[in-house]
């Protein structure tokens, strides 16, 4: 039997970490935005932002390599600050699996944030408090189950994520091959236990993360 | 010293809490709501084109102005009355169409010259009906939060300081959830004053509260007030609370301030129907003229007890401008009718009806006998009285009371 290699899931993981900790900063933003603020354009933007769960994976990832790529004026403007590239990079890699992700962490922010009553703000600017004080101290704390189940959702979405990621990041084994890839390319070789291995820990941390997060909206539901 | 000239127009669909609704039964009919409602929306409709679908009279508007001075003065009215959104405009939480509010001579809101100062800067001490306490912090985090801008231990010296002077020190550990209404009511009012506010507006604070926790709660109000002297505003459907608490009241009607005074004047003295609903006068009835008397000055009125009740009784009122066989309605005070168990004579009163118990009603702090009388008359009376003359349901009974206690009300 060869070797089992687990390096893919750990560059799985890491693409997952820096991607949940992107989703979850813009997200709880945003999703404060949408649940606060009234302005025009308001369920544009929710849709807008929502849109990647429910495309294609391959045209997301077709969006994602015109904005990135070197000609691109994402990927123009990166090159020009840093030197650097996007496409085909671990960067790359996480910049797909934040969009794909972005929406889970936003339905489930904006819907927590929406559910704290308004009045707890209210009281807190008659208590002389700003409002990033008052979202600091008030709003996200009466907020964070659904917060934290949101940056699950998108950490096990992160970690999954396959067709964006392939078509920006492509496929460099030990550069940008994370698990899904790894995955696809261990059954094309015939590498069987190689992909069993990985699909067994993927499912098994995927499983663990859902659980967690249904155990936490149920009890914030009490 | 607080001055607030307030005028908003509120959408029919704005909150439920700022629509006018009748919740206090009307005895006089819903003609005088009718008209009342009328007033509003014809006042409405002369600054801007009625709509065309006619329902100009679904829309409320607030249109309020009065001064605060120092210490409690009671806003009183019954709910949609308009009450809330009064209290929501001086915190800054809804913004006026027109008008101005200021205190200590500082303008907070301005419509003529643009001030419009933020809620967080107005320093507006706001306790709201169901308290908003913050569920995710202790008692103790939650007055806290409201301390200025101090190191940590001074603030939570502070905090500590002032749940102890409201008599609620030891819930400070605990959080909202886990202490008792009355505990509650009084961590808020401690918040509330955390942040050394020039100005206090409470929301119907004790609405919640058994009497006993009340009364309690009451007294450490008064003695607050006595020490800080602020401006506060309070927020009560409640006779008893206005009578023992304000020493100005504003009497709140469809949005309109409709009484101001002293309570007793304001609560003593209605002219209004709606006021003396409002106030607890319990005897209201309509009635006839029967005849006038130029000589002595006064009328003799037939009163009906309403749809269900079929007798009438006769009364002499003092002299207003109705003219014989005109519909009147009078009001007399249950404080202000005796209670007699033998035919009372050689009395000055000229009003004297013979009944019998209907009902014997225990409130806080009296009792209410109802008497029926061709109508049923409610006298007021103490327990020990009720004890001593053995008052119980069906015993024969003599009303007695002055024809200068029956106020003839314009409503």
């Amino acid at each position: 039997m060869r070797e089992i290699d687990l390096f893919p899931l750990w560059l799985s993981l890491q693409v997952a970490a820096v991607s949940t900790l992107f989703v979850v900063l813009s997200g709880v933003a945003l999703a404060w935005l949408l649940a606060r603020k009234n302005f025009f354009g308001r369920e544009a933007l929710d849709a807008l932002v929502t849109l990647p769960l429910v495309l294609p994976p391959t045209v997301l990832g077709y969006y994602l390599l015109v904005l990135l790529g070197r000609n691109g004026p994402a990927g123009r403007l990166f090159e020009a600050l840093t030197g650097g590239q996007l496409v085909f990079t671990l960067r790359g890699a996480v910049i797909a699996a934040s969009v794909g992700a972005l929406p889970l962490m936003l339905k489930t922010a904006r819907a927590a944030i929406a559910s704290v009553d308004a009045q707890f703000e209210d009281a807190a600017r008659t208590l002389g408090k700003s409002e990033w004080q008052i979202f600091r101290r008030v709003t996200l704390p009466l907020a964070s189950r659904g917060v934290l189940a949101g940056a699950m959702l998108a950490f096990a979405r992160s970690l999954g994520d396959f067709g964006a990621t392939l078509m920006v990041a492509g496929n460099i084994p030990g550069r940008t091959q994370t698990a899904s890839i790894a995955i696809y390319d261990a059954v094309q070789a015939g590498r069987d236990s190689q992909a069993l291995a990985l699909v067994a820990l993927l499912s098994l941390v995927a499983f663990a993360l859902l659980y967690a997060t249904n155990r936490l909206v149920s009890a914030s539901l009490k | 010293m607080l001055n607030a000239r307030i005028r908003k127009a509120f959408a029919p669909t704005d909150e439920a809490d700022s629509r006018p609704n009748e919740e206090v039964p009307s005895p006089v009919g819903d003609e005088a709501s009718a008209r009342g409602d009328h007033k509003v929306s014809a006042r409405d409709d002369d600054r801007r084109p009625a709509r065309k679908d006619g329902r100009a009279s679904g829309r409320f508007v607030l249109d309020v102005d009065f001064n605060v001075p120092p210490g409690v003065t009671i806003l009183f009215g019954a709910s949609g009355a308009g009450k809330t959104q009064t209290l929501k405009a001086i915190a800054g939480l809804v913004r006026p169409d027109e008008g101005f509010i200021a205190v200590d001579g500082q303008a907070l809101f301005d419509s003529s010259r643009g001030v419009n100062t933020p809620v967080n800067r107005r320093r507006v001490g706001y306790v709201f009906q169901n308290l908003a306490l913050f569920p995710h912090m202790t008692a103790l985090e939650n007055v806290e939060f409201a301390v200025g801008n101090l190191p940590r231990r001074e603030r939570r010296a502070r905090a500590r300081a002032l749940l102890e002077r409201f008599k609620v020190g030891h819930t400070a550990r605990r959080r909202p959830r886990a202490v008792s209404g009355g505990e509650a009511q009084r961590v808020a009012l401690a918040r509330a004053l955390a942040g050394e506010p020039r100005l206090l507006l409470l929301d119907e604070p004790l609405s919640a509260l058994d009497e006993a926790i009340k009364l309690d709660i009451i007294a450490d109000l008064k003695e607050l007030n006595r020490r800080l002297r602020l401006p506060i505003l309070y927020v009560t459907h409640s006779r008893d609370e206005a009578l023992t608490l304000g020493e100005r009241a504003l009497v709140l009607e469809r949005g309109r301030v409709v009484a101001e005074g002293e309570p007793h004047e304001v609560f003593g003295a209605p002219v209004k129907a709606s006021v003396a609903r409002l106030t607890g006068v319990e005897n209201i009835f309509e009635g006839e003229v029967l005849s006038r008397s130029e000589d002595a000055g006064t009328m003799l009125v037939e009163l009906h007890g309403g749809a269900e009740a079929r007798g009438a009784c006769r009364v002499e009122v003092p002299l207003g401008r109705a003219r014989e066989g005109e519909r009147v309605c009078v009001a007399v005070s249950s404080g202000d009718i005796l209670l007699a168990t033998e035919e009372p004579r050689g009395l000055s009163a000229r009003n004297i009806l013979a009944g019998r118990v209907a009902r014997v009603e225990q409130r806080a702090e009296q009792t209410l006998i109802h008497v029926e009388s061709g109508v049923t008359w409610a006298a007021s009376v103490t327990r020990q009285s009720l004890r001593e003359m053995k008052i119980e349901t069906g015993k024969a009974v003599w009303l007695a009371f002055k024809t200068y206690s029956c106020r003839i009300l314009d409503s």
